[in-house]
C-alpha cells in the first residue's frame, strides 16, 4: 500500500479456538494517514484492529500465527513490553467509556500511570490533550466535574483525548461513531482528519460514507480476508475486486 | 434499501434511453424534414422540446435524489455519473434537431440548390453513432464504442467537405449562400451530435470499467 509504513502485518493468521477469523492477512498501514476496514460482520475487522496493540491477548484460546511489526519491530518478539506498546498504539472504543472520575483525572491517569508525577506537567499534558481531541473550550471551565455529565459525543472526544495523552504513535478506533448522533459524528470526523497530522490512524466502521470521508486507504475485509487494500478514492470509484464492488453497492444477499 | 436504490436506479437508465432515443428521434426527424423539405415534420420536431426539457428536469431530478438518499458508491456511481452526461447529450442532440427544422421552415419554399448528397450521408453516419452509444450505454456494453475515434474523424473530415462544397457553390453564385450557410451550419450541427455521442461513450467506457477516455 505504501512504502512509508507504521505497522505492518506479514501473514497474520488469528483463531479463536477452531475459528480461524483472521486468514493470511498482508497489510501495510501508511504513516500519518487514516486508513478505514470496511466489512460486513463477523469479517474480522475488529479481530485485527486489536491485534494492532495486543488486545487479543486478554482473550483465551486465541491462537496467532505471521508477524505484526510496529516501526519495524515485531511486536510479538520476546521481551515485548505489552503496556509500553498499548502506550504506542491507542485504542478507542465503539461505545464512551470514561473512568467515573472527573475530567481532570480521566485524562491525567494516563501520564499519571506512566510516571509523570508532576502537577504542572499534568496540567500542561490535560490541556494539550484536550486541545488536541478538540474539547478544549466545552470543558476548561469544568475540568473537576465528572467525565460521566458529559454528552456522549463529548465523552468519545474526552476517550481520544485520554488517548492522547500518553503520546501514541498510532490510534486505532472501533466505530468510534456509532454511538453518536450526526453532529457528534461530524466532530470526531472533522478531528480525525486533524489527528492525522501528528497520529497515525486506523479505524473500524460499518459506514461506508464515513470510511469514504474520513480515510486516505481503505482495507476490504470478508470471512477473514483481506480482499482488497488500497486508496480510498480508488475503492469506492472503482474497485478491483467484485466482492468489494458487490459490497460497497449493497447487492451483499 | 439497497434492492429499492438498484429498482429506482435501473428505472432512471430504462427512462435515460427513453429520452436518448426522443432527442435523436428529433433529430433524425429534423434531418428528413430537411431532405424532403416536410414543412409539418419539421414542425412537429420542434413542438417536441418542451417534452425533451421536461424529460431532462425529470431525469436529472431522479439522479439527484438518487445520490441524495442512496450514496452511491463504485459501478452504482458510476452509472449515475455516466447517466447525468447521457440526459445532457441527450438534450443537445434533441436541441440540435430542434435547430434544424427551424431551418427547414426557412428555406424550404426553394428547392435544394442540388441534390443533397453529404449531407444525408454525413446524418447516417451521425445517427449510427447515437444508437450505438445509446445502445452502450443500455446494455453496458464497451465494444460497441471501440471504433468511436475512427468514425469522429470521419464526420470530422465530412463535415470539412461539406463546408468546402458550399463555398464552392456561394463562390459561384451569390443567390446560394443563404442556403449553402444552412448546409455548413447543418454539417456543424451533426458534427456536434457526433461529438455528443463520442461524450456517451467516454462515460459509458468509465461507467463500466470505472478507467477515463478520451475519443478524439
Amino acid at each position: 500500500m505504501s512504502d512509508n509504513s507504521i505497522v505492518s502485518t506479514n501473514n497474520l493468521n488469528l483463531w479463536y479456538n477452531e475459528k480461524h477469523a483472521l486468514q493470511s492477512i498482508t497489510m501495510k498501514i501508511p504513516k500519518n494517514k487514516v486508513t478505514a476496514l470496511i466489512g460486513p460482520s463477523g469479517c474480522g475487522k475488529s479481530t485485527l484492529l486489536r491485534c494492532f496493540n495486543r488486545l487479543n491477548d486478554l482473550i483465551d484460546h486465541v491462537k496467532i500465527t505471521g508477524e505484526i511489526t510496529l516501526d519495524n519491530e515485531n511486536i510479538h518478539a520476546q521481551g515485548t513490553d505489552v503496556v509500553s506498546l498499548r502506550k504506542k498504539v491507542g485504542m478507542v472504543f465503539q461505545k464512551p467509556n470514561p473512568f467515573p472520575k472527573s475530567i481532570y483525572e480521566n485524562i491525567a491517569y494516563g501520564p499519571k500511570v506512566h510516571g509523570v508525577k508532576d502537577k504542572s506537567e499534568l496540567d500542561r499534558d490535560v490541556e494539550q490533550s484536550l486541545r488536541h481531541a478538540a474539547i478544549w473550550d466545552e470543558v476548561k471551565d469544568r475540568l473537576n466535574d465528572s467525565a460521566l455529565g458529559l454528552s456522549g459525543g463529548q465523552q468519545q472526544r474526552l476517550c481520544i483525548a485520554r488517548t492522547l495523552a500518553v503520546g501514541p504513535e498510532v490510534i486505532l478506533m472501533d466505530e468510534p461513531c456509532s454511538a453518536l448522533d450526526p453532529i457528534a459524528t461530524a466532530k470526531i470526523e472533522n478531528l480525525i482528519e486533524m489527528l492525522k497530522q501528528e497520529y497515525t490512524v486506523i479505524i473500524v466502521t460499518h459506514n461506508m460514507q464515513q470510511a469514504a470521508r474520513v480515510s486516505d486507504y481503505t482495507g476490504f475485509m470478508y470471512l477473514g480476508k483481506l480482499i482488497e487494500c488500497g486508496k480510498t478514492v480508488d475503492i469506492f470509484e472503482h474497485p478491483r475486486e467484485e466482492l468489494t464492488e458487490n459490497y460497497i453497492t449493497g447487492r451483499f444477499g | 434499501m439497497a434492492e429499492k436504490f438498484h429498482t429506482e436506479l435501473k428505472t432512471t437508465k430504462k427512462e435515460t434511453v427513453a429520452m436518448a432515443l426522443f432527442g435523436r428521434g428529433m433529430l433524425r426527424d429534423a434531418v428528413d424534414a430537411l431532405i424532403r423539405q416536410d414543412k409539418e415534420l419539421a414542425a412537429s420536431v420542434i413542438a417536441r422540446k418542451d417534452a425533451l426539457h421536461e424529460m431532462e428536469v425529470k431525469l436529472e431530478e431522479h439522479c439527484y435524489q438518487l445520490i441524495a438518499t442512496g450514496q452511491p458508491m463504485a459501478k452504482d456511481m458510476r452509472v449515475i455519473a455516466c447517466t447525468l452526461k447521457v440526459i445532457n447529450a441527450s438534450m443537445r442532440i434533441g436541441r440540435y434537431g430542434k435547430v434544424i427544422a427551424n431551418i427547414v421552415k426557412d428555406i424550404s419554399d426553394r428547392p435544394h440548390i442540388a441534390r443533397l448528397m453529404s449531407i444525408p450521408h454525413m446524418a447516417e453516419l451521425t445517427m449510427d453513432m447515437i444508437d450505438d452509444a445509446i445502445k452502450a450505454y443500455d446494455t453496458d456494453s464497451v465494444a460497441l464504442i471501440a471504433d468511436f475515434s475512427a468514425r469522429d474523424d470521419t464526420i470530422d473530415a465530412l463535415r470539412h467537405s461539406i463546408f468546402r462544397e458550399g463555398i464552392t457553390y456561394m463562390m459561384e453564385d451569390p443567390k446560394t449562400i443563404t442556403r449553402c450557410t444552412y448546409y455548413i451550419l447543418v454539417a456543424r450541427y451533426l458534427e456536434r451530435c457526433a461529438d455528443h455521442a463520442c461524450k456517451i461513450a467516454e462515460n459509458v467506457h468509465y461507467m463500466q470499467t470505472g478507467e477515463r477516455i478520451e475519443i478524439h
